[in-house]
Order: structure tokens, then C-alpha cells, then sequence
């Protein structure tokens, strides 16, 4: 990859659900260091196009390509596509009963790593990672998700996005569910993380996660389109003004099918 | 004579020694094997599995080679007999001969462990009152089949406030080829005792192409008022056994009962492990897990018998099946009218790796007060494709997903097993996992 290879490019993406098309071809380009945000209200199709992006089975990607550092992914499964580089950091994170975080870390490490990778490292890394997101080393022999709380899950997503260090980070909807301290802590995560080589897309509802985290661009998806694209001021606009504005805006062209 | 049409003309010559009363007792069981019916396909615990898999062949005889890797086993058992991780080693070569080692703390301690025809000689006041009061003649034709021809019998006796904190740890060969064990275990554990079991049947013909081998075991468990007694049963026979086992235990006030039947072996698989809470307070929890591949069937039911007023009881019994393997369990729970103030809480979960897999699940209650909390739950069902695709998304694939998934749904079955064979049980189902 050159240093001028685009991180992730959408083009003309189209998203079916269950034969339903919930992302009607959306275009994006996002470059090693920018953060870029995607907001919209419920039901625009930010989720879908991000689940779309990791490779979940019920959301099929029908038109258009995505590339990753100047590979297609489309035809790779999920798995392929992490350790690619891509992350997905989850709206609703699963629970696993019965495989502890630290197991499950360790897993997901020597996968990215190959099998014969030395993991000698795991247990300071993982220590020093879990104290840097202020989570309780009781965490690591807890089983994944298994009765934390919204915050708890947000915050181990976050442990996992800094310890398999992607390329390119989605991150869904990661703002809700937390307190402003959780909130805080999160942010703090995903800002220690961000550096010039690697990407962030945020997905979320809300501007509030903006404050913490600053986006280069914001998209603004409404039906399945990005109908506005502006820097972080169309966040502050969108926080006062709401989202009819932009739908008025476009005077009729963005229809609810 | 057709298979079904089995019959024991005579006790084979060495089951005729031992007391008098023994004999007695095996001839009654003989004649009552007779006389009984073969259970009608259909009737109650044999609505998925054909009774005639479990008539022996007239013509098998008892084996007379040893599995090959129970040497292996063996010597393992006794090394952690050496290092002080096991209490009491005993081996039964293919029903013939038993190898008792055990610690000396243990003979001090005044623990028995003995052939059990030699222990209803020498110790008949222990023996007599309990053996076959808990599996006997009315428990069913296949149990007065090992009444009958039991032989290898293990007699374990644990003295009253006697703690044996390190497991006693048997193991029943069913040899190589496709013949017929009949082992059987008496376990005594006196008032305030406590001790742990572990009882591992291998070993019989790794397929059914010349013919099943076949295994018809029987356990009787009794615990004293205020005892703690861990019976861990690990049914890891081969690929062509035709297996079939009755537990009973019977548990005083006070006394905490733990039962952990693993089965992973066999051809077919019919287990049958029960509790009769006999006295206030008594506690009983079963942890149990069938594990089956490719065509294995599996029969498992559990029974808790709330005889006392305030007793307790607890079931998690866990199956994981791939390939075409099958599962039936059926759990009962039954509250006597006269035991109020009972908690019972069963639930069966079922994982179904392949679609060619099946898994019946049948909880049934016989509540005879109102003053019980009685609660169960079941479910059968594939692994959650979203949980996969959860591990996915962090560069796990699909095959080490899935292995992942099953190990945290076994987990805190796993956790019970006490430490050495745990390892050894993990091992067992991870290679099986591996290689599917």
C-alpha cells in the first residue's frame, strides 16, 4: 500500500436485508488519520451499512465494492476481514458464557498474529490495557458479556480495539448505553488508539460522542443515502437543528421507501 | 432361541462362591431376569431406545484381552496414586481381575476397598444390609441381569467423620473384543464422611462390525447423615459397546451429594442416574454432559426422589451432539407428599452441532405437595450464528469459533471435574471437536 492508498473506500454501496435494500448506494473515502463520522436518526441505515462492512451474514452487500487498503473485502469473510484489518466495534455486544475476556483475547490475538506467533507478551499487554480503560482485572477470568452492564460491554469492545490494533475501526453506536464517566473513559480509549496510519468511522445518533472524539467529516444517511457531508460544524448544526432540517433541505428528494 | 429370547440357564461357575446369602441372592436374580418381560419398546424410558440392544448374545463370552490403552491408564493411575493426587487406584481387567492399590493413610483411616465378593464374605455387616437394596429384581429385567452375573464387583467403604479429601479413582475395562462385562460398585459412605469417586468405564470393539460389545452396569451409593460424596462416572467406552447403567444413591439428613456422569463413549448409550433424598436437609446436585459424533445415540435419565421434608436438589445436564449423533433425557423430579419445604430445579440444554443431529428433551414432575418450589428448564437448538459471527469479527474463523462456543457452554460442568481428570476430559473433547 502506498502512503497515498485510500484506507477504506465505499463505492456506490448497496445493502439488502432479508431482500429489503436498506443502503441505496452510498460512496465514502476515508484516509489513513481522518475520523469520519455517520449520523442519522433511527432506521437510516447506518447500522446496516456497518454490519454490511464487517461481513454479517443477514446484511449482503449487492452492488458496489469495498476496499480496504486497496483490497477488495467483499469477497472475504468476517474473520478474513479482521484480520485484514478491519474492526467492527458492536451496538450490542454478544455474551459467551463460559469463555473468560482473557481467554477470548488470547484467541482473538493469535489469530490475527498466525499460530506460531510468539504470544509471550499477552499478559502485560493485556494488563496494561485493561488498566489503561480503567477495567477491574476481575474482568479478564469473567466470561464474555455474560451479565456486564452496557457500559462494561462498551468498554471491553474498546480492549479489544486496542489490543488487535486494525487499520480501520467502525465503531457502532458505541456512545449509548453510557454514563458520562463511561462515556469518558470510551472516548479517551478510541482517542489513545487513533493514530496518523490508522482510520476511525464513527456511527452514532447522537452528536454527544463528538465532543470527546473529533471527526474530520461528518455524513449525514438518511433512507439508506448520505444526503449532507460537511466537517465537525455539521454535527453542531444537526445537534441544534435536528434532522428535519436536512430532509427540508433536500426538499423531497430523500424518501422514506 | 432368538437373541430376545435370552435366557440364564445357569450362573457361571465362580459366581456361585462367596456366602451363602450371595448365591441365594444371585439365583432369585436369575429367575427374576427369567421371568420378566423384555421392556416394550415404547414404555416409560424406552421410548428411544430398543430394549433388544441390550440382550446379550448367548454365545459372548466375557472378555479376555484388555483394551491396549489401559496399560497406559493404568500406569498414569498409579503414578498419581505415587504423587499423592489419588487416594485408591482400583483396575478391572475386562471383569476378570481387580487391582486395589490405596494409600496407607486410607487403610489407617479404616477405609474398605475390596472385591465386593470377598468384601460380602469378610465384611457382611457392611455388605449385606446394602447391597441390592437400591437396584434389585423390581427395578427392571436388564438390572436383574446384573444382579445376577456381576462380577468384578468393587466394595468401597468409607467409616463415619472419616475425610478422604483425594478421589478413589476406578476403572472397568470392557477388553477388545465383542463380549460382555456385567461390573458392579457398592459404595458405603458413613455418617459425616466424605470422599470423592471417580468411576471410568473403557475399553470394547472400536465398531459394531462384528458384533456390539456389550456393558451392563450397576451403582448403589449410600451417604450417611451429614456426609459429602462427590461420584464422578466417566462412560468412555469404544465406538462398538452397547452400554447400559443403573445409579442409585441413597442420601441421608444432612448429607450433599455430587454427581457428574460424563459420557462420551459407546455405541449407544443408556444411562440411569438417580437420588432418593432420605432425610431432612440432604442435598443433591447431578452436573451431567453427553457428548456424541457421528451415528451415537445416547439415553440418559436422572431422577430425583424427594422422600424428606427439606431437602434440596439441583440438575444442569448438558448434551452436545454433531454429525448424526441422537440424545433422548428425561428428567424426573418426585416430591413425596409427606416432604414439604422441597427445592428442586432441573434444566437439560442441548447444542446441536449438524443438522442430522436430534435431541429429545422430556422433564417430568410427580409433585404430590404444594409446599415445594419446583422449577425446570430446557432447550435444544443450534450454536447462536451471532455469537459466531461476534468471535469472527475479531479474526477467530468459523471452526475455532464454534470449538470456542462449545467449551464455554461445557465450562462450568468442566469446573466440577476434579483437577487431574479434568484436563484429561477437556483433552478428550477437544481432539473429538477437532477432528470433526
Amino acid at each position: 500500500m502506498s502512503s497515498h492508498t485510500p484506507l477504506l473506500v465505499l463505492k456506490d454501496v448497496h445493502v439488502e436485508v432479508e431482500g429489503k435494500e436498506v443502503v441505496a448506494g452510498v460512496s465514502l473515502t476515508i484516509n489513513a488519520g481522518e475520523t469520519h463520522a455517520i449520523m442519522g436518526p433511527n432506521g437510516s441505515g447506518k447500522s446496516s451499512l456497518s454490519n454490511a462492512l464487517m461481513g454479517h451474514p443477514s446484511y449482503k452487500i449487492t452492488r458496489g465494492d469495498v476496499s480496504l487498503a486497496g483490497r477488495s473485502i467483499l469477497a472475504m469473510s468476517a474473520d478474513e476481514r479482521s484480520r485484514a484489518g478491519l474492526f467492527l466495534a458492536f451496538q450490542y455486544p454478544l455474551a459467551i458464557p463460559g469463555v473468560t475476556v482473557a481467554n477470548f483475547m488470547r484467541t482473538a490475538l493469535m489469530a490475527h498474529r498466525g499460530k506460531d506467533a510468539d504470544m509471550s507478551d499477552f499478559r502485560k499487554l493485556f494488563k496494561a490495557e485493561m488498566a489503561a480503560l480503567s477495567i477491574d482485572e476481575k474482568f479478564a477470568t469473567r466470561y464474555v458479556n455474560d451479565g456486564f452492564s452496557g457500559g462494561e460491554k462498551k468498554r471491553i469492545e474498546i480492549l479489544q480495539l486496542s489490543m488487535l490494533q486494525p487499520k480501520m475501526a467502525i465503531l457502532d453506536e458505541t456512545d449509548s448505553g453510557l454514563d458520562i464517566d463511561a462515556l469518558k473513559t470510551v472516548s479517551q480509549g478510541i482517542n489513545r488508539f487513533h493514530n496518523k496510519s490508522n482510520g476511525i468511522l464513527l456511527v452514532t445518533h447522537y452528536q454527544r460522542l463528538l465532543d470527546y472524539v473529533k471527526p474530520d467529516f461528518v455524513h449525514v444517511m438518511m433512507s439508506g443515502q448520505f444526503v449532507k457531508s460537511g466537517g465537525a460544524e455539521l454535527a453542531l448544526k444537526l445537534e441544534d437543528l435536528g434532522y428535519d432540517w436536512v430532509s427540508e433541505e433536500n426538499g423531497g428528494k430523500v424518501t422514506v421507501k | 432361541m432368538t437373541p430376545l429370547e435370552y435366557t440364564i440357564d445357569n450362573l457361571p461357575e465362580g459366581l456361585t462362591e462367596g456366602p451363602q446369602w450371595l448365591s441365594d441372592k444371585r439365583r432369585q436374580l436369575r429367575l427374576s431376569f427369567n421371568d420378566k418381560p423384555l421392556p416394550r419398546r415404547g414404555a416409560h424410558l424406552w421410548r428411544y431406545t430398543d430394549p433388544g440392544k441390550f440382550v446379550p448374545n448367548s454365545s459372548a463370552t466375557a472378555p479376555v484381552t484388555a483394551s491396549p490403552s489401559l496399560a497406559q491408564i493404568e500406569s498414569e493411575l498409579f503414578g498419581l496414586l505415587e504423587k499423592k493426587h489419588l487416594a485408591a487406584v482400583v483396575v478391572d481387567k475386562c471383569g476378570q481381575t481387580a487391582t486395589i492399590r490405596m494409600s496407607d493413610e486410607l487403610g489407617k483411616a479404616g477405609v474398605v476397598i475390596l472385591p465386593l465378593e470377598k468384601a460380602a464374605q469378610s465384611h457382611t455387616p457392611l455388605v449385606e444390609p446394602h447391597l441390592y437394596q437400591l437396584i434389585n429384581s423390581e427395578f427392571g429385567k436388564f438390572e436383574a441381569l446384573n444382579g445376577a452375573l456381576w462380577q468384578s464387583g468393587v466394595f468401597v467403604y468409607i467409616p463415619d467423620k472419616t475425610t478422604i479429601s483425594l478421589p478413589i479413582h476406578l476403572v472397568r475395562d470392557a477388553g477388545t473384543a465383542a463380549s460382555q462385562v456385567f461390573p458392579r460398585l457398592l459404595i458405603v459412605a458413613g455418617k459425616n464422611a466424605e470422599a470423592t469417586i471417580i468411576d471410568e468405564y473403557t475399553g470394547g470393539p472400536s465398531d459394531i462390525s462384528s458384533g456390539a460389545g456389550m456393558s451392563h452396569g450397576a451403582v448403589e451409593l449410600f451417604a450417611g447423615a451429614d456426609s459429602r460424596v462427590r461420584y464422578l462416572c466417566l462412560q468412555r467406552q469404544a465406538g462398538g459397546m452397547n452400554s447400559y447403567l443403573t445409579c442409585r444413591a441413597r442420601i441421608d439428613s444432612g448429607a450433599q451429594m455430587v454427581t457428574i456422569p460424563l459420557a462420551l463413549g459407546a455405541n449407544l448409550s443408556k444411562q440411569n442416574f438417580g437420588v432418593i433424598l432420605n432425610g431432612k436437609g440432604a442435598d443433591s446436585r447431578i452436573f451431567g454432559l453427553a457428548f456424541g459424533s457421528q451415528y451415537q445415540q445416547f439415553d440418559n435419565h436422572t431422577l430425583h426422589h424427594h422422600a424428606a421434608g427439606s431437602t434440596t436438589s439441583n440438575i444442569d445436564f448438558k448434551v452436545v451432539l454433531a454429525d448424526k449423533a441422537t440424545s433422548a433425557y428425561t428428567g424426573l423430579i418426585r416430591i413425596d407428599h409427606s416432604a414439604k419445604g422441597c427445592q428442586a430445579y432441573q434444566e437439560n440444554r442441548n447444542l446441536l452441532l449438524n443438522p442430522g443431529t436430534r435431541a429429545e428433551t422430556i422433564p417430568e414432575l410427580e409433585i404430590l405437595n404444594e409446599d415445594v418450589s419446583c422449577t425446570h428448564g430446557a432447550t435444544v437448538g443450534p450454536i447462536d450464528p451471532m455469537q459466531v459471527f461476534y468471535l469472527q469479527c475479531r479474526g477467530i474463523d468459523y471452526d475455532t469459533a464454534e470449538r470456542l462456543i462449545v467449551a464455554g457452554f461445557l465450562e462450568k460442568t468442566l469446573q466440577i471435574v476434579p483437577g487431574d481428570l479434568r484436563e484429561r476430559v477437556s483433552s478428550l473433547i477437544r481432539t473429538r471437536l477437532e477432528a470433526m
